[in-house]
C-alpha cells in the first residue's frame, strides 16, 4: 500500500450551486502518470484544485503522503503545497519578471516570509534555478522577461518553476491545451521525462487521447463530476470513448 | 387584492406629490415675479383636488407608474401623463432660472466690471517700477524744491506695474509745470522691482512641493490599505469581509469630502499655511489612491496568484511576487496623475488657508491688484500645463510597459 494520494468521497459544490464533483474516489500510486480525461465542465480542473486546496472542498477526504490535506492550516498547508507542483493551461507566469525570477518563485514555499521581503536570492537557489532552466533548454533566456517568450517556452519555464519545489507530485491542468500539436508533444515529453527519471508522480488533465496513450500509465475519465472510467490507456476503445465523450463524439487524431 | 390597494396608495401618493410640487412651483413663480400671495392651505387643497380628479380620469403619472390603464399605455404624446411630465419639466426649469437669478442682460452689459481683471490678464505685471530712496537723494543734490521732494516722498518704494502707471501717478501728484520739468527725469530714475515675481515664484514652488509631499506621504498609506480594500485578495470570511467593507467605506467617505473642507479643518488645527494645505491634500489623496490602487488589484490576472499560492508561498509572499509586479506600473501612473491633480487642487486649497500660490492669489485679488493677479494666473496656467504634459507622457510610457 504505497499510495501517494488518496481521495475519498470528494464532493465540491460551488457557491452558485453547481455540483462539480460528486463523490470522487481515487488512489494514485507513486510514480504513476495519471491522465484525467473528460468533457469541458466535467470537473477536471475542480478536482486538481481541490488536491492542493486552491479551492476548498465541500466534503470528503484527501490524503497526501499519509497526511490529511483538508485538515491542514497555515504553515502545514504550505508544507504540503510545496511538495506538489502545479502547471496551468495559461502558464500563469508573472509576465513582467525575468525567466530566472519566475523559476525562483518555485522556492518560495521553502523561504521564510521575512527573508523573501528583501528579494534577496540565495546563491544555491539561483544555481538550482539555472540547472532547472537548462533542463528545459531555456538557460539562455534567463534574463528575458517571460512575456517575450513563446507559449511552449513559457510552459517549460512553468515546468522549471515546479521543479524548483522538488515536488513529489505534479498537477497539470491541461498543460498543452493552448499549444500547437508539435509544441504540445515536446512539453508532454518533458513531463514524461520527469515522471520516469525523477520518479515524480504526475496527474495531468488532457483533451487529446493520442497524448494520453503516448504518455499516460493510467487513465481516469470524469463525466459530470463522476468517474466513468479508470484503467490503462490501451483499454479505451470506441465504446469507452463514447461513454466518456458522448454518443456523437468522433476521435480526432492528433499526432 | 392587497397588492391592488397598495398600488393605488402608491399611485395616489405619487400624484399628490406631483401636484403639490407643480402648484408649489407655480406659486413660487407668481409670488417672486408678481407678488401674488396665496394661503398654503389653498395649495394643499388644490393639489388634493387635482390628484383625485386625474386619478379618476385614469391617466396620470401615478396611474402610469403603479396602476396602468388603457389610456396610460398610449405613447407619451398621446396621453395626459406625458404632457403633465412636459409641463413639470418646463416649470422646474423656470423655477431654476429664478432661483439662480439668471440674467443674460447683466452678462452682456456689465462686461466692463471685469475690465480690471481682464486687463490684468492681458498685461500681467512681470516686472514692476519704483522710485528708490537713492533717486530722491540725487534730486536733492540737484537742488530740487523741498516742496516737490515732500510730495514725492509719499511714493518712494511704491511698486508700479508699468512705467505708464507711474507716470499717471506723478501727473496726479505734481502740478503741470512741475511735471513738465521733472517728470521725465524722475521716470528715467525709476528702477525695476521684481518683488512680485519673486513672491509669486516662491509661492508657486511652495504649492508644487506641497502637492508633491502630500502625494508622497499618501503613497505608503494608500499602498498598504489598497491590499485590504481589494475584493479578490480579502478572504470571504467574516474578518476579511469586515476589513474590506470598513476600509472601502471610510475611503469613500473621506474622498467625498472635498479637499477644500479638509483645508478649512486643518488651517484651524495647525494654522494657516502650506502645512495645512499639505495635510488636506494628503487625506484626500490617501482616500482617492486607495480606491484607484485597489481597483487595479482587482483587475490583475488571477492566474499567477494561484500559481504562486500553489508553490506553498505565504499570503504576503503571494502579494509580493504575484500581485505587486502586476500593479507596479499602473500604480506609478496613478501616483503621477495624482500629483498632477494635487498641484491643481493646491491652488484652490490655498484660498482657504492652505498657503502657496492660492493664498497669494486671494490676497492680491482682495487688494484689487489686477496686474499681479494676472501674473499669478499665468504662472499657475504654465505650471498646470507643464505638469499635465509631463504626466501624460510618463503615463503613456508606463502603461505601455
Ligand atoms: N469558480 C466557479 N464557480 C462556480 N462554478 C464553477 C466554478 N468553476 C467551475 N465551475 C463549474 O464546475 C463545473 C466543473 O468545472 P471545471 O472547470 O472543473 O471543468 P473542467 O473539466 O476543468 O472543464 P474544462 O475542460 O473546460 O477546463 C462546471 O460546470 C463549471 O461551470
Ligand atoms: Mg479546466
Amino acid at each position: 500500500m504505497s499510495y501517494l494520494l488518496e481521495i475519498r468521497e470528494l464532493h465540491k459544490i460551488y457557491e452558485g450551486g453547481t455540483h462539480a464533483l460528486k463523490g470522487i474516489d481515487l488512489n494514485v500510486r507513486k510514480g504513476e502518470f495519471l491522465i484525467l480525461l473528460g468533457l469541458s465542465g466535467s470537473g477536471k480542473s475542480t478536482l486538481l484544485r481541490c488536491i492542493n486546496r486552491l479551492i476548498e472542498t465541500s466534503s470528503g477526504e484527501i490524503i497526501f503522503d499519509g497526511k490529511n490535506v483538508l485538515q491542514m492550516k497555515g504553515r502545514n498547508l504550505r508544507y504540503i503545497r510545496r511538495q506538489i507542483g502545479m502547471i496551468f493551461q495559461q502558464f500563469n507566469l508573472i509576465k513582467n519578471l525575468s525567466t530566472l525570477t519566475n523559476v525562483l518563485t518555485g522556492k518560495l514555499g521553502y523561504v521564510n516570509t521575512i527573508h523573501s521581503l528583501g528579494f534577496r536570492r540565495c546563491r544555491s537557489d539561483v544555481a538550482a534555478a539555472e540547472k532547472n532552466l537548462e533542463r528545459v533548454g531555456l538557460l539562455e533566456f534567463r534574463m528575458k522577461k517571460t512575456r517575450n517568450l513563446s507559449g511552449g517556452q513559457q510552459q517549460r519555464v512553468a515546468i522549471a518553476r515546479a521543479l524548483m519545489q522538488n515536488p513529489r507530485l505534479i498537477l497539470a491542468d491541461e498543460p498543452v491545451a493552448s499549444l500547437d500539436p508539435a509544441t504540445a508533444d515536446s512539453v508532454m515529453r518533458y513531463l514524461g521525462e520527469l515522471n520516469k527519471k525523477d520518479n515524480i508522480t504526475v496527474v495531468c488533465s488532457l483533451h487529446f487521447l493520442s497524448l494520453a496513450r503516448k504518455y499516460g500509465s493510467r487513465v481516469v475519465a470524469l463525466k459530470d463530476g463522476e468517474i466513468v472510467f479508470d484503467g490503462l490507456p490501451s483499454e479505451i476503445n470506441e465504446q469507452k470513448f463514447k461513454d466518456i465523450y458522448g454518443e456523437e463524439a468522433e476521435e480526432v487524431e492528433i499526432r | 387584492m392587497k397588492g391592488q390597494i397598495k398600488n393605488t396608495l402608491k399611485g395616489l401618493m405619487v400624484d399628490f406629490l406631483f401636484w403639490l410640487y407643480l402648484f408649489g412651483c407655480l406659486y413660487y413663480l407668481l409670488h417672486n415675479n408678481w407678488g401674488w400671495t396665496v394661503r398654503n392651505k389653498f395649495i394643499l387643497i388644490t393639489a388634493m383636488f387635482f390628484t383625485g380628479l386625474f386619478f379618476l380620469i385614469g391617466d396620470s403619472l401615478g396611474r402610469k407608474s403603479f396602476l396602468p390603464t388603457a389610456s396610460t399605455n398610449r405613447k407619451w404624446s398621446h396621453s395626459v401623463w406625458g404632457w403633465l411630465l412636459v409641463i413639470v419639466l418646463i416649470v422646474t426649469f423656470l423655477v431654476g432660472w429664478n432661483i439662480v437669478e439668471v440674467n443674460p442682460y447683466k452678462f452682456f452689459t456689465k462686461f466692463r466690471n471685469a475690465g480690471g481683471i481682464t486687463s490684468g490678464i492681458f498685461d500681467p505685471s512681470i516686472v514692476g517700477y519704483q522710485l528708490s530712496n537713492q533717486s530722491l537723494e540725487e534730486l536733492k543734490l540737484d537742488g530740487v524744491d523741498q516742496e516737490i521732494l515732500e510730495k514725492l516722498s509719499g511714493i518712494i518704494g511704491k511698486r508700479y506695474n508699468t512705467r505708464k502707471v507711474c507716470r499717471d501717478d506723478l501727473k496726479r501728484i505734481l502740478d503741470e509745470e512741475e511735471f513738465r520739468i521733472y517728470g521725465e527725469i524722475l521716470l528715467s530714475k525709476t528702477e525695476k522691482n521684481m518683488t512680485m515675481l519673486n513672491q509669486a515664484l516662491t509661492a508657486l514652488a511652495e504649492t508644487i512641493f506641497l502637492a508633491l509631499l502630500a502625494t508622497i506621504f499618501a503613497i505608503p498609506f494608500a499602498f498598504i490599505l489598497s491590499f485590504f480594500a481589494a475584493r479578490n485578495l480579502m478572504p470571504h470570511t467574516f474578518l476579511g469581509n469586515s476589513v474590506y467593507i470598513i476600509i472601502r467605506t471610510i475611503a469613500t467617505i473621506f474622498r467625498s469630502i472635498e479637499a477644500i473642507v479638509w483645508a478649512i479643518i486643518f488651517s484651524v488645527w495647525v494654522g494657516i499655511g502650506p502645512f495645512a494645505g499639505m495635510l488636506a491634500l494628503m487625506i484626500h489623496s490617501i482616500a482617492a489612491l486607495t480606491k484607484l490602487y485597489s481597483e487595479q488589484i482587482e483587475n490583475i490576472d488571477h492566474g499567477p496568484v494561484e500559481a504562486i499560492k500553489a508553490t506553498g508561498a505565504s499570503t504576503i509572499q503571494t502579494w509580493i511576487f504575484a500581485v505587486i509586479p502586476q500593479i507596479i506600473s499602473p500604480y506609478l501612473a496613478f501616483t503621477i496623475y495624482r500629483w498632477d491633480i494635487n498641484v491643481r487642487m493646491a491652488t484652490i486649497v490655498g484660498f482657504v488657508g492652505g498657503g502657496g500660490i492660492g493664498l497669494l492669489l486671494m490676497q492680491q485679488q482682495q487688494l484689487l491688484r489686477w496686474h499681479n493677479v494676472g501674473l499669478i494666473i499665468w504662472l499657475i496656467a504654465a505650471v498646470v500645463w507643464t505638469m499635465d504634459m509631463i504626466s501624460a507622457k510618463v503615463r503613456t510610457k508606463l502603461t505601455s510597459m
